[in-house]
């Protein structure tokens, strides 16, 4: 097997906060810069019935601030050190971020934490947000192609809760109450259900010390275990669907993949994608754009996630032709399964992969991000571990993983233009 | 390791009725050189794992390389020969402009690029920076291979430059350098933009629940002595949680969820958009506040707290534009491209200190008077912001005004 070189980061520091919240900190020492994240799992995952949408909604409402931090002031504090801030909710987690200069990483390591673990969540900013998410779910409702996979993982997913938007639906965004969201919050940011990570020019020793005495360190434990969550099963069948101001047909394609924790596996499938669409000389981009011209793009993509990864293909064509690239697509998935790839192209792929994670690692925000999520999801290891999974992989191993990317398993949207 | 190759050749010189021209060249490049057809090129890039963009801008060209450092003696000679010997096929050119011409068709699903299309149209015309480096679907369908072809020996160009950020190796720079020197062709400058016409208004109805609306404003060159305070000007405007577009449209009135303004230098005039998409029925009085803005702007200085917010986001950019190689490179490379010096953002950071809210408020006159605004969502909801934008232009350029 071939030994990756190393990306020249020092082994993240990991401990805990006296009341068991985790942390991750990297110091990168030539760094101009550092970032704070606060990670936490309650991304659209955990809402209950009434709750969809909420997870987003509170990352809003976060940014309202509370009586020792009123509206603006976290953004005008960190923006006038020079510092970005922002957020964002998946469907297993949310986190916040700052990226300073690292003179001002002081500052971050107070205002984050009184940000993020004391939302008041009052009546009339509650209102007023709610307006502001109302146009987000507007602005995404006007882009065809992301109603278009919001139906594919509404088919493909069913009741589960990734078959939900992230933003919710109006009717019930309309209905929820401040305290609502209270509970909400109460309930879910808890000391063992987050994280922090922190990367870039910093000292170590200094840094505990700040996040000890913050109000991190005040976040409390865990009221109980949360029920666990069903798995992800795809729902296999083949769907068609029209919408109006669409110029290009679509053809999607998803399949359900390992969950997030089966590291090993989801790497063998991270290899089959880029053999099959990564690149001119991938197999569908070669026969389907560079040899048949029938598609202006078609791309895969893997998302890790925890309760069932998923793999979605997009293939972007005229109308007139998304019949003969299904099929075509179809053809070459199980072409993989007889062929599996060749000594080249699996040597290509782990280069691009490889290279990939090299230049993701580059930036410092990426890396506290990288440490974040792994950290709340209890996975952390050595930056180059994802390099040495691709690296070990040999080409018959992967033909089992060739079959979870049968045709037949996939859930098919076939998106015409109205 | 992150490289760029910068040529002289924008989408501001497609010539007339050749819009695309100089991204179609652009995508050429990619699909074949020297010994390798498009497939073996493809192939060999793939094989040492690297990434490969070739893209017109409004002034330049540029072909962007990342790929790890030890591959850099490899990577970077094949990087000049991409232009020394492009070698596109017919049917490789054609299959490229197919590709272009389908993007386009795509990007008119989304009313951001619409409104975008629009407002460029509105400020500069047919002429240069009027379209998209892409063109548009009649220019494109008119260009043929041998257009492209016979622009191939424009690439080996006197003032075609190459930044790389990597570990240095003296005998590698010196043989691309010698390289380089043997570029001869003399690049015909670019035409300066049409003059702006007189109407500021489109309205592209479409049936969304959004409108989109954008004003737009034909402002500096990059190398102007007001460029600074402009940039001070957007910062404050548009630039992250803090700034003042965002406080009022969003966080006061609640109207917006996505609002902002960018300031894209450029050799001549630079466009200078501020953007809001809101509620159909809200359009209006989003546009009365992005206009109350506008007019405040002229009317009055910045409060001194704002103007040192504004002066802190500048100089926190300046840090974070330099993380990584293939930011690095993409900085020097703007500073080369546009023939300033080296040390521009360093010089900017100590400028920035003498800079006063007067001075501002006399920037924003000099370039902030001749607003367009271009809108894309339902025809009732355009109507009436086309009302309003109307009543408020009579009024701010009237002689009384302000």
């Amino acid at each position: 097997m071939e030994q990756p070189a190393g990306l020249g980061y020092s082994t993240p520091h990991t401990t805990a906060l006296s009341n068991g919240l985790p942390l991750s900190l990297l110091p990168v020492p030539d760094s101009p810069v550092a970032c704070l994240q606060f990670w936490c799992s309650a991304g659209s995952a955990v809402e209950q019935a009434q709750e969809h949408g909420m997870a987003h909604f509170l990352e809003h409402m976060v940014f309202k601030g509370n009586e020792k931090l009123p509206a603006g002031a976290f953004d005008w504090q960190v923006e006038a050190s020079g510092g970005i801030s922002n957020a964002a909710t998946g469907f297993d987690d949310v986190h916040y971020h700052v990226l300073m200069p690292k003179e001002a990483l002081p500052l971050a390591c107070e205002l984050l934490p009184r940000l993020v673990l004391q939302p008041e969540i009052r009546a009339e900013d509650f209102v007023l947000e709610r307006q502001v998410v109302l146009e987000e779910l507007a602005q995404s409702e006007d882009q065809p192609e992301e109603q278009a996979f919001q139906q594919l993982l509404a088919l493909a997913c069913g009741e589960h809760a990734y078959g939900r938007p992230i933003l919710g639906v109006r009717e019930q965004l309309l209905q929820q109450t401040p305290q609502q969201m209270l509970a909400f919050q109460q309930r879910h940011y808890r000391a063992q259900t987050c994280a922090v990570s922190l990367s870039g020019g910093f000292d170590l020793g200094h840094v505990q010390q700040l996040l000890e005495a913050s109000p991190f360190a005040e976040l409390p434990g865990t009221t109980g275990i949360d029920p666990q969550q069903p798995g992800l099963k795809v729902q296999p069948g083949v769907h068609a669907l029209e919408l109006p101001r669409l110029e290009s047909a679509r053809l999607l394609m998803l399949w359900s993949a390992p969950p997030a924790k089966e590291m090993l596996a989801l790497s063998g499938t991270d290899l089959l994608t880029t053999v099959l669409a990564e690149g001119r000389s991938s197999r569908l981009v070669r026969c389907l754009r560079e040899e048949k011209q029938v598609v202006e793009s078609i791309d895969m993509d893997v998302h890790a996630l925890e309760q069932g990864s998923l793999v979605i293909l997009e293939a972007i064509c005229p109308s007139d032709r998304l019949g003969e690239v299904h099929q075509n697509v179809c053809a070459i998935l199980r072409q993989l399964q007889q062929q599996v790839p060749s000594a080249t192209e699996l040597k290509r792929a782990k280069r691009l992969l490889d290279h990939g994670h090299r230049f993701a690692m580059e930036g410092i925000g990426s890396l506290a991000q990288h440490l974040g999520q792994a950290t709340l999801m209890k996975r952390l290891e050595p930056l180059e571990e994802p390099l040495s999974r691709w690296h070990q992989w040999q080409a018959e191993d992967l033909q089992q993983l060739s079959r979870d990317l049968d045709p037949d398993l996939a859930c098919t949207l076939l998106v015409r233009p109205k | 390791m992150a490289a760029r190759l910068v040529l002289p050749l924008g989408s501001a010189a497609d010539p007339p009725g050749q819009a695309g021209l100089h991204q179609l060249l652009a995508g050429s490049l990619t699909r074949g050189c020297g010994s390798h057809d498009a497939r073996s090129f493809a192939e060999w890039i793939e094989n040492q794992g690297a990434s490969l963009r070739c893209e017109a801008g409004d002034d330049h060209l540029q072909i962007m390389l990342k790929g790890v450092g030890s591959d850099r003696h490899v990577l970077l000679p094949q990087l000049l020969e991409m232009v020394e010997q492009p070698a596109a096929s017919d049917d490789q050119i054609e299959l490229e402009r197919d590709l272009n011409l389908q993007t386009l068709q795509r990007l008119e699903e989304d009313p951001f690029s619409r409104a975008q299309d629009r407002l460029r149209q509105l400020m500069f015309g047919d002429g240069p920076y009027g379209h998209d480096p892409l063109g548009t679907t009649a220019s494109l369908q008119r260009l043929s291979s041998q257009d492209i072809v016979n622009e191939r020996p424009r690439l080996a160009n006197r003032q075609a430059f190459l930044v790389v950020s990597a570990a240095h190796d003296q005998a590698l720079a010196d043989g691309l350098e010698q390289r380089l020197q043997r570029f001869a062709h003399d690049s015909v400058k670019a035409p300066q933009p049409l003059a702006q016409g007189d109407c500021g208004w489109s309205a592209d109805p479409l049936d969304t629940e959004q409108t989109v609306l954008m004003l737009g404003f034909r402002s500096l060159p990059v190398q102007h002595a007001d460029a600074l305070g402009l940039r001070l000007l957007q910062v404050h405007l548009g630039l992250g949680m803090s700034c003042r577009l965002f406080l009022r449209l969003r966080e006061e009135l609640g109207l917006v969820y996505d609002v902002g303004a960018e300031l894209a230098m450029r050799r001549f005039d630079s466009p200078f958009i501020w953007h809001l998409s809101t509620s159909a029925d809200q359009a209006s009085s989003a546009l009365e506040a992005l206009l109350d803005e506008w007019q405040r702007l002229l009317d009055e200085p910045l409060a001194t707290s704002q103007l040192e917010l504004a002066k802190a986001k500048l100089r926190g950019q300046e840090a974070m534009g330099r993380q990584t190689g293939a930011q690095r490179a993409e900085r020097q490379a703007f500073c080369q491209a546009y023939g300033l010096p080296s040390d521009f953002h360093a010089q900017a950071m100590k400028q920035l200190d003498s800079i006063s809210a007067m001075q501002l408020q006399q920037v924003a006159h000099r370039w902030l008077q001749q607003p367009c605004l271009s809108g894309s969502g339902p025809a009732a909801s355009l109507h009436r912001v086309e009302q309003r934008w109307q009543q408020r232009l009579s009024r701010c350029l009237s002689p009384a005004g302000h």
